[in-house]
């Protein structure tokens, strides 16, 4: 039993992640119909800012070093500025683009910031010590709790709070809403598209950066293609969530966090090295019941 | 004196499609404008064009004696000009105070906007009481409402709107039409207005023009088009002699 709530807890606090990395992803895609897999690259670059750019195999922390608000914040404006400038540099530039366009154009995005990462940093994996000190276990009862897990849910939780309430209740967050519902109605009544859009890349690249210092503080890892399988594994979670509603990506993000911890935990062992199989077999199963994702957008299909 | 909207020798193409050719057309201040036309003619693309929703390949498109070529719809709002779009697209997810706050954003006079809202709902009473309501729950006839109601929080000065009776009850209709009759006359707006049916437009508008294939087939005050034969004509290309056929047409 107490296996069970400790796995429990790492599915909730994986599922934190990808539900963290699909909003980013459901937030740019509601308003510009962009499947966004650059957004993997700018976790990449939240992690890589940490550290003094050289091609050495021991990382130095350089912004990593700063005290933990100062380096939350230089963290996420280095992300959210990355994030505005693939708008301002690729993305703007196609704005009447087809989806299948916009997409082919995020992989390029996605390989050209992941070669400027290489120049600088080199194309080894890196050790790096960063904020270890959260990496112990607190006793609740007779669990033993990693104290970064409960940060990660904790914060997790926090951010879609305040989120939600920036959507619901500010000016900008309703014009968000509408423009991600009829952009081009929204533009109709006022709405100014570059503000909207802007918003979108700025939010998604400050969850990007706390995916970042989340994900770099667990894993205590760098690699230039770090960001690739977070972001394809979130796609999925908003795909089985529901394209183009954002509470569809997180409980999709939720859901996959949850199915790989616990296929990992359970899976007799010869088969978990098939757990990736078993998950994606089991989207595969979701799609073919519900096409359209859980919570279905009414929007999607058609937009001009 | 110079007419508030003015539109030049205007053509608008969707890839190879042309779907306005040459047309030339004015509304005046305060006057209530009709553009007539079978589906397919090209009235839609004419309010989008005003509203930036697409751009002129070639022509004029004056407001106000400034261009709007080439200017961005959300400036275009700024401006003075508001679009009710065919099918209402009001925002299904967003509640009905929502889908009204919206267009009222665009003054950076908060106090303003708010008094102008509360002044709206006196005006709509049936959304008034639908505030908190998700907007896609409403019926047919409110979602019209609130669609002309959402345009109008933006405070234009040309109010255009694309088949207001479309899919709704004679009724409800009536009601529409008294409702944008009673706005104009509160403030002062001119509406350009889109038909497929000259029939009812013809009690309301001062003037009215007949659109087929993307050109102007007729213009005239709607007191001497009340006689519908050159309307016919115009509206189907053949004379009142061929009218059983102009009848199995439409
Ligand atoms: N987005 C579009 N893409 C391609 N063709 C279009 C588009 N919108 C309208 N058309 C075409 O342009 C012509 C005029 O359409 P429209 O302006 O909608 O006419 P109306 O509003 O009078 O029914 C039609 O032939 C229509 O098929
Ligand atoms: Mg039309």
């Amino acid at each position: 039993m107490i296996s069970f709530f400790q796995n429990v807890i790492d599915a909730v606090a994986l599922g934190s992640i990808y539900a963290l990395v699909a909003l980013g992803i459901g937030l740019i895609f509601g308003i510009l119909r962009l499947i966004n897999f650059a957004h993997g690259d700018m976790i990449t670059v939240g992690c890589y800012a940490l550290i003094v750019p050289s091609t050495d195999a021991a990382a130095q922390l350089l912004i990593g070093s700063w005290t933990p608000l100062a380096a939350i914040a230089a963290i996420a404006i280095i992300v959210l500025l990355v994030a505005l400038s693939t708008d301002a540099l690729v993305f703007k530039h196609l704005r009447r683009a087809s989806p299948t366009t916009l997409m082919i154009a995020s992989f390029a995005v996605s390989y050209v910031t992941q070669n400027a990462l290489l120049m600088a940093y080199g194309a080894r994996a890196k050790g790096v010590d960063f904020w270890s000190g959260v990496n112990v276990q607190i006793a609740i009862g007779e669990l033993r709790v990693p104290l970064l897990q409960l940060i990660t849910v904790a914060v997790t939780f926090a951010l879609m709070m305040l989120l939600n309430l920036f959507l619901r209740y500010t000016r900008y967050g309703i014009q968000m809403r509408a423009a991600a519902e009829d952009f081009r109605m929204a533009q109709y009544i006022g709405v100014r598209g570059n503000i909207v859009i802007g918003l979108a890349f700025a939010i998604s690249g400050m969850l990007a950066a706390t995916v970042s210092l989340l994900y770099v503080t667990q894993s205590g890892s760098l690699s230039i293609t770090m960001g690739v399988p977070l972001v394809l594994f979130a796609f999925v979670a908003v795909v089985i969530g529901g394209m183009g509603n954002l509470l569809g990506s997180v409980v999709g993000g939720f859901l996959i966090g949850i199915l790989l911890t616990m296929l990992q935990a359970y899976l007799p062992p010869d088969l978990r090295a098939f757990r990736d199989a078993f998950a994606f077999a089991f989207v595969i199963l979701v799609l073919l019941v519900r096409p359209a994702g859980l919570i279905p957008a009414r929007n999607t299909i058609e937009r001009v | 004196m110079s007419a508030l909207l003015d539109i030049q020798e205007l053509h608008v193409h969707y890839s190879d499609l042309a779907a306005i050719r040459g047309v030339s057309l004015h509304v005046d201040e305060g006057e209530v404008v009709c553009l007539v036309g079978p589906n397919g003619a090209g009235k839609s693309t004419m309010l989008a064009a005003v509203a930036g929703g697409v751009k002129p390949t070639s022509g004029s498109i004056r407001f106000d004696g400034g261009s709007l070529r080439s200017v961005r719809p959300e400036q275009i709002a700024r401006l003075g000009v508001s679009l009710v779009p065919e099918g209402r697209q009001i925002f299904g997810t967003l509640t009905v105070e929502e889908n009204l706050r919206i267009g009222g954003y665009i003054s950076s006079d908060r106090k303003a906007a708010a008094s102008d809202f509360d002044r709206l709902l006196v005006t709509f009473p049936r959304l008034k009481e639908r505030l908190a309501y998700p907007a896609g729950r409403l019926s047919g006839g409110e979602q019209q409402m609130l669609a002309v109601a959402r345009a109008v929080m933006t405070q234009p000065r040309l109010l255009l709107v694309d088949e207001p009776s479309l899919g709704l009850a004679p009724l409800i209709i009536e009601q529409i039409y008294k409702t944008l009759l009673e706005l104009r006359a509160e403030r002062g707006l001119t509406l350009f207005i889109n038909e497929q049916s000259s029939a009812r437009v013809l009690k309301y508008a001062d003037r009215i023009y007949i659109l087929r294939g993307g050109q102007i087939q007729l213009e005239g005050r709607a007191s001497d088009l009340r006689d519908g034969d050159a309307i016919r004509k115009a509206y189907f290309g053949f004379s009142a002699g061929s009218q059983r056929a102009a009848e199995n047409v439409a």
